[in-house]
């Protein structure tokens, strides 16, 4: 009997354990962001509805982007962007799902410079992608910044011919996270 | 005992693995409910062909739009048809209509826009409140707008009243008004459907009576448009819209009234909106397009015509 006791309770404390290796994108402190550069047209586009998910102990990481979220400069381009190119309604998130090559002591502040290689699935193509990045942290806090280029041909987003000179092949992504420990309701 | 252990185990081990795939899902809050999204692009500008649509010009654009019907294609019911129609050049010659007009988004639901019409040489002024938004969700199924628009025509006093014994002149008699209810749906992807019950006042009309009921005109009339878009690829749409005029002095009418029907491409290329159409309409405004449509589809009075749209952001 007392070993059945002890097993429930090591499932439970696994259980809650997990979770509080868990850290979660704070609400509002979280973005992504891409700029296309072209000879005709600069477009940049924010995203501030973005779930990030890191668990420490297993180094896995994973983003949730909604892609109705961007806010761009000019309303007509956000109707374009959802509409015609990443096709929102189709294929509503864009989803990230990782592992940071390094190890990182993440009970001790400082901050590491990092490398994350996993699979991007965004407009119904998943690909394997790399990015570099650094992982700062304070306190309980973690902060995870990184740049990257996707290639938008590779993710079947086509640009007709008569709009290459406006839309960039490879547009520049910005990730910046703050990250806290996370808290199941 | 062993087999309990193991099996606790073996629970244990499950739920880890399970995690272990998808932080997303562990994180989610089920409480939290994702908010309504509203359904964006049930049209791509703010005319379907001759009739409006629900959508509105965007806060701090312009909508810079020239729109323009040529003459009969042919009409078959001249004497020498053919040639009419080489005359003309299919039309081309002739311009029925053009309309240069600019709306403003004052908000993204409210717009106000002026125009003017060369038919009866129509200056306008116009308002666009969306006040209903379809979301994805279908808690709001439809999207609802309300339009209105008021024309000042510049004709001549000796034109305004031509024909008839000029009665006391009085400036109030070069106003017309339109009022509409835009009744919208977005079904899918590439199916818009709408709906617009319109009601057209004009302050003066010449008297005219119907020869075959004997019915006269009048200042007010009532109509019920419909209207819709099917998409065919991402940027290029078949776009149509018909109105039903409810009025006894056009109905069977000798001097031949008939319901405005209109069909078109429409072809978007970033900031521009291409709208090549055929219509037996002549006039481009709302209070003139309902009351003045005196050519017919069946007799060959189709009209080309082509909207251009063109936003500027502020």
């Amino acid at each position: 009997m007392k070993k059945l006791l002890f097993a429930i309770c090591s499932l439970l404390l696994f259980n809650s354990v997990s979770y509080a290796q868990l850290f979660k994108g704070k609400a509002d402190a979280s973005t992504i962001s891409f700029f296309s550069k072209s000879p005709l047209e600069d477009i940049e586009a924010t995203n501030k509805n973005v779930t990030a998910v890191l668990r420490t102990t297993t180094n896995d990481i994973q983003f949730a982007v909604p892609m109705i979220s961007f806010k761009f400069p000019k309303p007509l381009m956000e109707e374009h962007f959802n509409e015609n190119y990443v096709e929102s309604t189709k294929y509503p998130t864009c989803i990230f799902k990782g592992k940071i090559n390094e190890t990182i002591d993440f009970s001790k502040d400082g901050e590491y410079p990092a490398t994350v290689k996993g699979t991007l699935d965004l407009h119904g193509v998943t690909k394997e992608i790399q990015a570099n990045g650094k992982i700062k942290v304070k306190g309980s806090e973690i902060t995870i910044t990184s740049e990257f280029k996707i290639k938008i041909a590779d993710y079947k987003i086509q640009v007709p011919s008569l709009y290459v000179q406006n839309i960039a092949e490879v547009v520049d992504v910005k990730v910046n996270a703050i990250l806290e420990p996370f808290v199941k309701k | 005992m062993k087999k309990i252990i193991a099996l606790g185990f073996a629970l244990t081990i499950s739920i880890f693995s399970f995690a272990q795939d998808d932080l997303l899902d562990m994180v989610k809050d089920p409480n939290q409910k994702e908010p309504s999204k509203p359904v964006y692009a049930t049209f791509k500008t703010t005319k379907i062909v001759s009739a409006q649509t629900i959508e509105t010009v965007k806060k701090n654009n312009l909508d810079f739009r020239i729109t323009h019907r040529f003459g009969n294609i042919y009409n078959s019911t001249l004497s020498n048809p053919l040639n009419d129609a080489a005359h003309n050049y299919f039309g081309i010659d002739n311009a029925s209509d053009i309309r240069l007009s600019f709306d403003y988004g004052i908000t993204d639901k409210l717009t106000i826009g002026i125009g003017r019409s060369k038919y009866r040489e129509m200056y306008d002024g116009n308002v666009k409140w969306r006040f209903l938004t379809q979301t994805e969700d279908n808690k709001i199924p439809l999207s609802l707008c309300f339009y209105g628009d008021l024309g000042y025509t510049s004709m001549t006093t000796d034109n305004l009243y031509a024909g008839m014994v000029r009665p006391k002149t009085n400036e109030a008699h070069r106003f017309q008004y339109c009022s509409q209810l835009l009744i919208a749906r977005k079904f899918n992807n590439w199916f818009s459907l709408q709906l617009i019950p319109s009601f057209v006042h004009r302050n003066f009309i010449k008297r005219q009576v119907n020869a075959n009921n004997g019915k006269e005109d009048t200042n007010e009339l009532f109509s019920l448009g419909i209207g819709g878009r099917i998409k065919l690829t991402k940027r290029v749409a078949i776009v149509a819209d018909y109105f039903y005029n409810f009025s006894e002095f056009q109905t069977n009418n000798p001097m031949g009234y008939y319901n405005p029907l209109a069909v078109g491409f429409e072809i978007e290329t970033g900031g521009h909106v291409f709208h090549v159409n055929f219509t037996n309409s002549v006039a481009i405004l709302e209070s003139s397009l309902l009351t003045t449509t005196q050519d017919s589809w069946l007799k060959g009075q189709i009209k080309l015509g082509f909207n251009i749209s063109r936003w500027f952001a502020f």
